[in-house]
């Protein structure tokens, strides 16, 4: 993207170079129209400098020497300034068009973007409404009729109002990967130790009971946006805490380690109950899921949004883990 | 002086929804949640601004105020923000409460009618019973436990 700043320093640039050349040019060109006008005056450079009267032919000899010498040099002139002027113009008119092309992607991109959050606002409007329907309407039933419908028909109404909720849940986490993607980024200093140390304390308050070992680092620095990285870690700590759920003595490990480039890279580490290495492909996936919602609550949609967060970062994430062995989620951000 | 401005704020509440079904279902969540305060609906921000303001199909209307307004947002003809943005333009109704009830929570959605002079933001939620829920807090809150403002001077 050219900057405003920028693009008028390239074309003022291209100005003065122009008028400059131009000078040059009609320079030259006056140069070559005075030789021409005035061969009396080659005559005279001869006479003056090389001595002889002004009949001598060997005079006459060098002074139409001296002018076709003048003559060359303002041709030189013209044709080198010529050129250079029209290089000029060429690498201007160009860097115009360049401009307006780059100035109709950044328009078709805002439209694009503006089509995009239209498009989502409408979702998040519009795909509930029904829902509320069909939830509202069929516990109404329930209400209503309940006693006089036979158990199946209960179940099945049952059954109706989990697939809403469930729906609707689907809906807004969907919204909230969008927003992920749309939402400005502001970089700044951040310790991710104390981020960790705030997503594990909120989940030990919510669930007090739950044994589980947590050790976080100390001092994990990044220089990254505070919110989305935040909502990564949570996504990654809050995985690690549900899938570690279902065994004894289970573990956490939020902390830092090389990429095997040298460079740093994060990761959440869990005891729990892992993942099948051969699908490991699928797990960044949106509505992606590597065990049944009746094991594992959740919709999929937790490691679709770390992957954008740590992508828009410019950083890479990636998992190791096997089958009820645990899993750990590495990543980078840039 | 006095007694007509108390006649001015009867304890209705309009209820600004264009979507029949959920016109339904909030109406029997008040009705679940003991609410019988008289509802009075409209279907969209046209509707609505003639209801408070005594004009077009509502002409003639004696100028009360319902105790709080429920408005939706996205509203054929005139849209939830705009009649946010007339009521609170106008002396009579600038203190009127309004509790915007919709489904969205795009952040532009809250900054949008926050700024507008909304008095409270409650997105409807898909689940049933978590809406009856919300609607008997709303009428405990904004038809008992609140101070209304003082009613209008009658101009």
């Amino acid at each position: 993207m050219i900057e405003p700043g920028r693009r008028h320093l390239h074309i003022a640039v291209h100005v003065i170079a122009i008028a400059g050349l131009l000078l040059v040019a009609l320079t030259g060109r006056i140069a070559y129209r005075t030789a021409r006008a005035f061969p009396e005056y080659a005559l005279w450079v001869a006479h003056e400098y090389e001595g002889g009267a002004e009949g001598d032919a060997a005079v006459r000899e060098r002074a139409g020497r001296v002018d076709g010498a003048v003559r060359r040099v303002g041709w030189f002139l013209t044709i080198t300034v010529g050129l250079s002027l029209a290089l000029l113009v060429t690498s201007h008119v160009m860097l115009v068009r360049e401009i307006s092309r780059r100035e109709h992607i950044e328009r078709a991109l805002n439209d694009a973007n503006r089509e995009l959050e239209s498009f989502s606002y409408s979702v998040s409007h519009d795909l509930r409404a029904p829902l509320r329907s069909i939830d509202g309407f069929s516990q109404a039933l329930v209400e209503d009729v309940g006693p006089q419908l036979p158990p199946d028909a209960v179940s099945h109404l049952d059954r109706i109002r989990h697939a809403t909720r469930r729906m609707g849940l689907l809906i807004d986490e969907l919204m909230a990967l969008s927003k992920v993607a749309r939402v400005e980024m502001k970089r700044e200093r951040i310790d991710l130790s104390d981020v960790a140390e705030q997503v594990v304390a909120e989940l030990r308050r919510q669930q007090p009971a739950r044994e589980i070992d947590i050790t976080i680092a100390p001092g994990l620095q990044a220089t990254a946006d505070a919110p989305l990285v935040r909502l990564a870690l949570q996504n990654l700590i809050e995985n690690a805490w549900k899938f570690s759920s279902r065994r004894d003595g289970s573990t956490i490990e939020v902390g830092q380690m090389r990429d095997a480039n040298g460079a740093p890279a994060f990761f959440v580490r869990d005891n729990g109950a892992g993942f099948d290495p051969d699908y490991a492909h699928k797990l960044f996936g949106p509505f992606q899921r590597l065990h049944s919602v009746a094991e594992f609550p959740g919709t999929g949609i937790g490691l679709a949004t770390v992957q954008r967060i740590v992508h828009r970062h410019g950083g890479r994430v990636w998992a190791e883990g096997r089958m009820n062995s645990g899993a750990t989620f590495y990543f980078t951000l840039g | 002086m006095r007694s007509n401005a108390k006649a001015a704020t009867m304890n209705e509440i309009l209820l600004v929804e264009d979507n029949p079904d959920d016109v339904e279902l909030t109406l029997r969540a008040f009705r679940k949640s003991n609410i019988a305060n008289q509802i009075v609906v409209a279907r969209d921000g046209v509707e609505a601004l003639d209801y408070l303001f005594s004009t077009g199909a509502h002409a003639g209307r004696p100028p009360t105020l319902p105790q709080v307004v429920l408005l939706d947002l996205k509203l054929p003809r005139i849209d939830g923000l705009h009649v946010l943005e007339r009521v609170r333009a106008h002396p009579r109704t600038r203190l009127l409460p309004i509790v915007v009830l919709t489904s969205s929570i795009e952040e532009q959605d809250l900054v949008n009618t926050y700024s507008r002079g909304a008095n409270s933001y409650i997105r409807k939620p898909v689940d049933f019973q978590e809406f009856v829920d919300a609607v008997r807090q709303l009428g405990l809150y904004w038809l008992l436990l609140n101070q209304p403002p003082p009613p209008p001077m009658p101009t």
